[in-house]
């Protein structure tokens, strides 16, 4: 009877643990989304934000791109590849353009093709009042391709997904 | 039992492990019906007018095309972004058409298409092109807005969720 609540209780130590270190131990698939909400973080303008938190924001934006990001907007044609310094001077040149903003994500679907390579589809949702008072509200769906560069989930490639084309 | 009772028991019913075990088949049975069958859409936006009014209440069949393909002149949702986001609009052309605006007429197949539902002036000008295989053309009814500003165009016949409801 002793034997048998002994190995009742151990087995559900062992079950706990590995319930624990699911959730505790930080999965890739989490790293890449936590990538994600930084960015979200660092886009996201407040009303009345300080020049210093701007362009602190502005440098924190290009430590998460790697050292060549490819951008395709194929409804404006546009196809470019970007530092991560270019990243930050058009993050901060873009973020002065609002009073306010909030860049959200939504339903991120990451998939690993290829170790050390993260593909991710999802919906971005730009809120914000430009410095001229228009009210901005777009959503596009977005796809990403993030490299695993020195430990870190580095953004690559973005891509404004073209659902009509004209 | 009496009638006040029954009253009673109608709208305040004994918490007892079968009531609360229906309770929850109901719950579930409702979130997989509207989540899976029948999709509450909340239109935003004039692009539809005036068959469709900004901010009204729809449901999105998603089975309508089980058993027939979309074809002219319907009416559907259009996947845009992630699984929360869909666009509401009219299918003018089907695979392998050429599709123009000419003045604001629409032309498919180098013929102007009649169009009842459209009740407000276009002045739309768009080169005619050919929709691709498995694609299909998409605008919405109300042609007012400028060319820039709607959604429309060809899109995957993949991405159609479904038909509104009415």
């Amino acid at each position: 009877m002793v034997r048998i609540k002994t190995i009742l209780i151990a087995v559900l130590v062992v079950i706990l643990g590995i319930l624990a270190a699911t959730y505790l131990l930080e999965s890739e698939e989490k790293k890449v989304k936590k990538q994600f909400d930084l960015l979200s973080k660092w886009v996201s303008k407040d009303l009345g934000e300080s020049p210093i938190t701007m362009a602190s924001k502005a440098k924190n934006i290009g430590t998460l791109f790697a050292e060549s990001c490819e951008l395709k907007v194929p409804v404006d044609s546009t196809s470019a590849t970007y530092t991560p310094a270019e990243v930050s001077g058009y993050a901060l040149h873009g973020r002065l353009q609002f009073s306010e903003m909030s860049l959200k994500f939504y339903d991120l679907t990451v998939e690993f093709p290829e170790k050390g390579t993260a593909q991710v589809v999802l919906t971005a949702n730009l809120k914000g009042r430009s410095m001229n008072g228009e009210l901005i509200d777009e959503t596009r769906e977005v796809q990403s391709v993030l490299n695993k560069i020195d430990q870190k989930w580095l953004f690559s490639a973005f891509e404004v997904v073209e659902v009509l084309e004209k | 039992m009496g009638s006040e009772s029954k009253i009673r028991q109608f709208f305040f019913p004994s918490l007892t492990p079968r009531f609360l075990i229906r309770v929850s088949f109901v719950a579930l049975g409702a979130y997989l019906f509207f989540s899976n069958v029948l999709i509450p859409i909340h239109i935003k936006g004039t692009s539809m007018e005036p068959t469709y009014h900004d901010g009204t209440f729809n449901f999105c069949s998603r089975f309508s095309y089980l058993f027939s393909k979309p074809k002219r002149s319907d009416v559907v949702t259009v996947r845009f972004a992630g699984n929360k986001v869909m666009l509401l609009k009219r299918i003018v052309a089907l695979e392998g058409e050429q599709v123009e605006f000419r003045d604001g007429k629409l032309m498919v197949e180098g013929k102007e298409l009649e169009e009842p539902y459209v009740r407000l002036p276009c002045h739309w000008n768009l080169p005619s092109r050919q929709v691709d295989q498995g694609c299909v053309y998409v605008v919405g009814d109300n042609r007012s807005l400028p060319m820039e500003t709607h959604h429309f165009g060809q899109t995957s016949v993949k991405r159609i969720v479904g038909v509104p409801l009415w």
